[in-house]
């Protein structure tokens, strides 16, 4: 049995998920009122709302506050000179091997709500997959972006 | 030595062909729109539209030429905006020439021409040139490559080996295609597209018709319509496979097939990803497979399905030979699989007949009389549960891995460790708890796009044996 990789991903990336979270669940909270203001004008039946409002409730626990967590504490990425070993997922957990030597490039990405915390995620991408590490502090992605594409620069055979 | 050269004119014609296809949509709205008021001018600016798209082909025909030079491939095309493309013969990867009913008519062929950069379209396409010209284009610009070839390979053979499909079996290939289904679809598909273009009036008598026939007649009315399809399905292989070669020259493997519309398809052996054998449900107990391979790159042809076929129909006992012949470095010698352990039927069994109990318990509850539709279902389900448990498994031998899974057809692949991109191991608590995981391996497929093989509920010492076979940290 392989050890986890040891290294987590940022603790903010919780706060980052959790916003991401909240739109989403925004949107379910917007049409629960909406189905809430309609069946108060044209006398629905209630059972619409009270099932709208548990999937709501539901979800908001689920995305907001339990997943999250969960997902921070399983998310592990280790980088190694010949390969990238990731683990990732809240009930399938996977875990995934990438050599360096089939590496074709690595991203950076940062958008808002990344920003916010000065987080980065880096991409990277192999003739067939694309591998994502998802919350890292902006210098480590940047670092971890050089330290990838100067170890892809080995020399290849055919592909 | 080739000097700047245009198409053959029949280009033009398949520019027109090309031009004409796009806009027909746009005609015939347009002639339904105006079929009523304003015909007249309908017709007349219609043919005004087609006397420009005719001037436009016979013009992109003029300014289309091609010519080698300096090693290179030039391509200069484009009516207001001057194109130039040049492709270096190094980075040439393959050139296919395939000949449809028309270009055999006026002995002609299309030449298409790939590079490794992936995308839709081949690099280069030569609507319509002589064959011997196709021919001689093909010799002209493989000669950089082979030449650099041949100075690393040392052993190279003199002859070239080659097989031909008989026609028996080509016969047997289309009889046991299963395209039956899919043609069956589609016709239903048809059917019920047709249905908005029949006047009710008729379409209710019809009805009233069928239903007032006996039963027998319908079933034999079915029967027919079977047999039918099944004709079409053998037809449609016999033209898609028909004098189906496969040769190979030292470093490439060379397909020529089709009855109507002659391919002429390259494959360096470089390219090859993964070689598969494919037993399908129809062929299996007959004792036939069919061998087909991963290519990565290239353009993905109309028609063409996502896997290579190397040849489409063997016996069993043949392969051995023709891995031999044709790719020995996947021949295999013994391949005793190692088997899913027995606890992993049961997640078998549940995935393939979860989706039939589901929706079977409805059908059951509420048209009570079709119950043993569900029921037959699910026998047939678990049985596929079944077959897929006892089909699944690895053979790991030095840098080869030999896959064995099963979704409706068995399925052996082959792959060398170098050409697997990523390894992925899966596990879900049920999973850990039994000491069972999921592989997933990617490697390059058509198009630049990733294949991926999923075997799931292995042994988890496997996975893991495999995970430390795979990783380059020993």
């Amino acid at each position: 049995m392989r050890k986890p990789p040891v290294n987590t991903i940022a603790t903010d990336a919780i706060k980052a998920w959790k916003i991401t979270a909240w739109i989403y669940v925004g949107i379910l909270w917007l049409v629960t009122v909406g189905l809430a203001v309609l069946t108060y004008f044209f006398e629905f039946s209630n059972w619409f709302t009270v099932v709208a409002l548990v999937i709501s409730g539901l979800s908001t626990y689920l995305f907001v506050f339990l997943f999250p967590k969960l997902r921070w504490k399983r998310w592990r990425y280790e980088v190694f000179d010949q390969e990238i070993y990731i683990q990732h997922g809240i009930l399938i957990v996977s875990r995934t091997l990438v050599p360096m030597i089939r590496v074709q490039h690595v991203d950076t990405q940062q958008g808002p709500i990344l920003k916010k915390y000065q987080l980065a995620s880096v991409t990277i991408s192999t003739a067939a997959t694309t591998h994502e590490i998802p919350a890292l502090l902006d210098e480590d992605a940047s670092e971890l972006r050089d330290r990838i594409s100067a170890l892809a620069r080995v020399d290849e055979d055919d592909v | 030595m080739f000097n700047q050269k245009r198409l053959h004119p029949a280009a033009i014609f398949f520019n027109f062909i090309k031009v004409l296809r796009e806009s027909l949509f746009a005609l015939v709205l347009g002639f339904i729109t105006f079929k009523d008021d304003s015909l007249f001018y309908f017709i007349l600016i219609a043919s005004g539209i087609f006397i420009l798209m005719l001037t436009f082909s016979i013009l992109s025909w003029y300014r289309y030429t091609y010519r080698i030079e300096d090693e290179e491939l030039r391509i200069e095309y484009g009516i207001f905006i001057r194109k130039k493309r040049y492709i270096s013969k190094n980075r040439i990867q393959s050139i296919d020439l395939t000949s449809g009913v028309i270009h055999r008519i006026f002995k002609l062929t299309k030449v298409q021409i790939e590079t490794a950069g992936s995308g839709n379209g081949a690099e280069a396409s030569l609507k319509a040139v002589k064959r011997s010209e196709g021919e001689a284009l093909r010799q002209e610009l493989k000669t950089a490559s082979t030449r650099r070839a041949e100075v690393h390979d040392e052993h190279v053979e003199l002859t070239s080996p080659s097989l031909r499909i008989t026609f028996k079996r080509l016969f047997l290939a289309g009889s046991t295609s299963g395209s039956i289904g899919v043609l069956f679809a589609l016709m239903a598909f048809g059917f019920s597209e047709l249905e908005q273009f029949i006047p009710d009036h008729y379409y209710d008598s019809t009805v009233e018709w069928a239903i007032g026939l006996s039963v027998i007649f319908i079933v034999v009315l079915v029967i027919i319509v079977l047999i039918f399809l099944w004709l079409l399905g053998i037809a449609g292989t016999m033209i898609k496979y028909g004098n189906f070669t496969i040769t190979k020259n030292d470093n490439e493997l060379f397909i020529t097939r089709g009855l109507l519309e002659k391919k002429q398809v390259t494959i360096p052996l470089k390219r090859i990803q993964a070689v598969g054998i494919q037993e399908s449900i129809i062929r299996q107990p007959l004792g036939y497979v069919t061998i087909f391979a991963e290519i990565a790159g290239g353009s993905m042809d109309k028609g063409e399905d996502f896997s290579s076929i190397l040849f489409p129909i063997m016996k069993a006992d043949e392969v051995g030979d023709f891995f031999n012949t044709f790719l020995p470095e996947y021949a295999a010698e013994n391949q005793d699989m190692i088997p899913l352990p027995k606890r992993s039927r049961k997640f078998y069994l549940l995935r393939s007949s979860l989706p039939v109990i589901i929706i079977g318990a409805g059908i059951g509850y509420f048209l009570t009389q079709f119950v043993w539709v569900p029921i037959l279902l699910l026998i047939g389900s678990l049985y596929m549960g079944v077959l897929r448990h006892k089909d699944g498994g690895f053979y790991q031998d030095g840098q080869r891995l030999t896959i064995r899974y099963r979704t409706f057809s068995k399925n052996t692949v082959t792959m060398y460790h170098k050409r697997l991109q990523a390894f992925e191991k899966k596990q879900y608590l049920v999973q850990a708890k039994q000491d069972l995981a999921t592989m997933r391996l990617s490697i390059i497929g058509k198009m630049g796009m990733g294949k991926h093989f999923i075997i799931k509920e292995m042994d988890e010492s496997h996975t893991d044996q495999l995970t430390d076979w795979y990783s380059y940290r020993k």
